[in-house]
């Protein structure tokens, strides 16, 4: 791809004491680009998310939207440049209810800086209705909600303001059968629309149904980055297991490469 | 789910008004409603109009405290320095006034030192990461220390017919001129604290329900890092919550000191814990993110009543204790027990 990367990840590190929770990882994304950001529990995944969506402050390294460095302090900065995040714990605030979770932090105002409940009700209404046409409960507070109405407004609130890049968290962790093909319509829609997305996923079905390529982690470090055309999930599976990739990979590859 | 079709609430806000919620403030009233009949069988003086505004004055103190409690128990907080803070900025006031500074002025200098204090706790809390228990314990010693340095501990009087006004006055009035010269009060008025507290509790309503600023501060208390993701600024809504709290102890210290026409530096002494009981009865959780006006008013309300109608039935104020801290403890059982069902 010649142009211009929406995000550039340069030689990003984090650590907690001796943990090095993100150990030099770099990583670009592309418009329209579904990238699967893989590893097993501990690996560094939510880490390098959450440093990208401006809510963990790395120890080194650079971040570039559009090519331009960026440096973020606050969620508040990455939603500005485009960054939405759709959070692996949802991030919402219990005791409220969906409409004031969905416009969390970015509260529509009337001329008088009220707070104006009636265009935000209008439009969480719209936007949840194209997620999930049953969602009637947009006044209960999200505690009574189920795990999968809960993760609908996640999901919601990442989609509905002018998103560039969307940094999915294992968002079909609580969902059913049919949610999640919903979320599969979703980024396949949002894809088209050459939305970026990075997508932490433990499913294997999902990461080869929905993702251009696959990035896997383990011990904080990148160990393989690749087309998905490249892989089979054997080989996913042993780099997220062992490191690195079976040692036929290469031989098959080359084989299968002039084809 | 009739209420999930109009889209404003009745407060525009229904998502913050669970159920439980309603029932608890619903079960509150009715307590306060009982009380009420019941203290107006056993005394006969209670029902009248004299101590209806008597109960409304006694009630206005522990009212604005309850509401800067309301706020920072909604952030999920707690202040311990409001009995302190109150004494505090009362002392203050009357010192300014002491040196000549009209009672206005320097009223607004002891609310504005109550804010100090409140924005002192935020910052505490905020910057150097210190729990809000510790933190305002530490200003409740700070507050009460200052109050009782600057005045030696003595109470400053004579402060004027003026002075007195704020807590002694009242709206609509209305005095005879008997024939043998005497005054007679037909009718006692509406206490000033009481207009008071009403309009701050409005205030206050206002703020939480239509403002961004209160919406961040049930945000912040429902979820922390939840908040915080979304991009509400938590110190600063922190800050905010604790400041508004040191400025209404300040209003109340005047109010109380104006009552008395007296600046007691030992004034105050364990309002605090009313104040929370206030809000703790009125439905608020100390777990934050769950509150209202309306609960901390009903609940300000059933202590003052409480507190009047035992002294008019004559109960001794030892009792008293005893039967409030019950009733807290009475309110919050309710509330787990509604909550595990
Ligand atoms: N706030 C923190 N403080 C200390 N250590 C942390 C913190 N956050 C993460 N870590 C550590 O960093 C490492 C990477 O964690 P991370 O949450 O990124 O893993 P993950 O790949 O998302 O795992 P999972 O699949 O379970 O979600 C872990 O060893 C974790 O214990
Ligand atoms: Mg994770």
């Amino acid at each position: 791809m010649s142009q211009t990367p929406l995000v550039e990840m340069i030689d990003i590190e984090k650590h907690f004491g001796g943990v090095r929770a993100v150990d030099h990882v770099s990583l670009n994304l592309y418009p329209g680009e579904v990238v699967g950001v893989l590893g097993h529990n501990g690996a560094g995944k939510s880490c390098l998310m959450r440093i990208l969506s401006g809510a963990m402050i790395p120890n080194g390294g650079e971040i570039r939207v559009q090519g331009r460095a960026v440096q973020f302090s606050e969620p508040n900065d990455a939603r500005a440049a485009g960054i939405e995040t759709i959070y692996q714990t949802l991030a919402l605030a219990d005791h409220l209810d969906a409409v004031a979770n969905l416009f969390l932090g970015r509260e529509l105002k009337t001329r008088f800086g009220n707070l104006d409940e009636a265009r935000m009700y209008a439009a969480t209404k719209d936007v949840l209705a194209r997620l999930n046409p049953n969602f009637k409960n947009l006044r209960d507070r999200v505690s009574s909600l189920s795990g999968g109405q809960r993760q609908v407004i996640a999901i919601a609130r990442a989609i509905y303001f002018d998103t560039k890049v969307l940094i999915m968290d294992e968002p079909t962790a609580a969902l059913g059968p049919s949610e999640t093909a919903m979320v599969a319509d979703l980024i396949r829609q949002l894809r088209a629309e050459g939305i970026g997305i990075f997508l932490v996923s433990h499913d294997m079905h999902d990461v080869f149904e929905l993702c251009d390529r696959v990035v896997v982690m383990n011990k904080g470090r990148v160990v393989g980055a690749h087309r998905i055309d490249e892989v089979d999930k054997d080989d996913v599976l042993s780099l997220i297991v062992k490191g690195e990739l079976p040692a036929d990979w290469s031989a098959r590859n080359l084989a299968e490469a002039p084809a | 789910m009739s209420h999930a079709a109009k889209p404003v609430g009745r407060f525009g806000f229904a998502g913050m008004e669970p159920t439980s919620a309603h029932l608890h403030r619903l079960s509150a009233l009715l307590t306060l409603i009982l009380l009420i009949m019941g203290f107006s069988l056993m005394a006969q003086s209670f029902f009248t109009v004299n101590n209806a505004m008597t109960v409304l004055l006694q009630t206005s103190v522990i009212g604005l405290l309850g509401l800067g409690l309301t706020m920072v128990i909604l952030t999920g907080g707690i202040d311990l320095s409001v009995g302190s803070v109150l004494a505090l900025s009362g002392v203050i006031s009357a010192m300014a006034v002491k040196a000549g500074v009209p009672v206005a002025p320097a009223m607004s200098l002891g609310v504005l030192a109550g804010a100090a204090c409140g924005a002192f706790n935020g910052f505490v809390i905020t910057k150097m990461r210190i729990p809000p228990f510790v933190a305002t314990l530490g200003m409740m010693l700070i507050a009460r220390g200052l109050a009782l340095q600057l005045t030696g501990a003595a109470p400053i009087s004579r402060l004027g017919e003026s002075f007195g006004r704020l807590g002694n006055g009242a709206l609509f009035r209305v005095i005879e001129m008997q024939p043998n010269g005497f005054p007679r009060v037909i009718f006692p008025g509406i206490p000033y604290p009481a207009i008071l507290l009403l309009v701050t509790a409005i205030a206050v309503a206002y703020l939480l329900r239509r403002r961004q600023i209160g919406r961040h501060i049930y945000a912040t208390g429902s979820n922390e890092e939840a908040a915080r993701l979304s991009g509400v600024r938590v110190d600063h809504v922190k800050l905010y919550a604790y400041t508004m709290s040191g400025a209404l102890a300040g209003l109340a210290g005047n109010v109380l000191m104006s009552r008395l026409v007296t600046a007691q530096p030992s004034e105050g002494v364990m309002y605090e814990l009313d104040a929370i009981a206030a809000a703790v009865i009125g439905g608020a959780s100390l777990s934050g993110g769950i509150g209202t006006v309306t609960g901390t008013m009903i609940g300000a309300f059933i202590i003052g009543i409480l507190r009047n109608g035992l002294n008019m039935a004559g109960v001794s104020a030892f009792i008293q204790q005893i039967v409030i801290g019950l009733v807290v403890i009475g309110a919050v059982w309710l509330d787990q027990v509604r909550n595990r069902q």
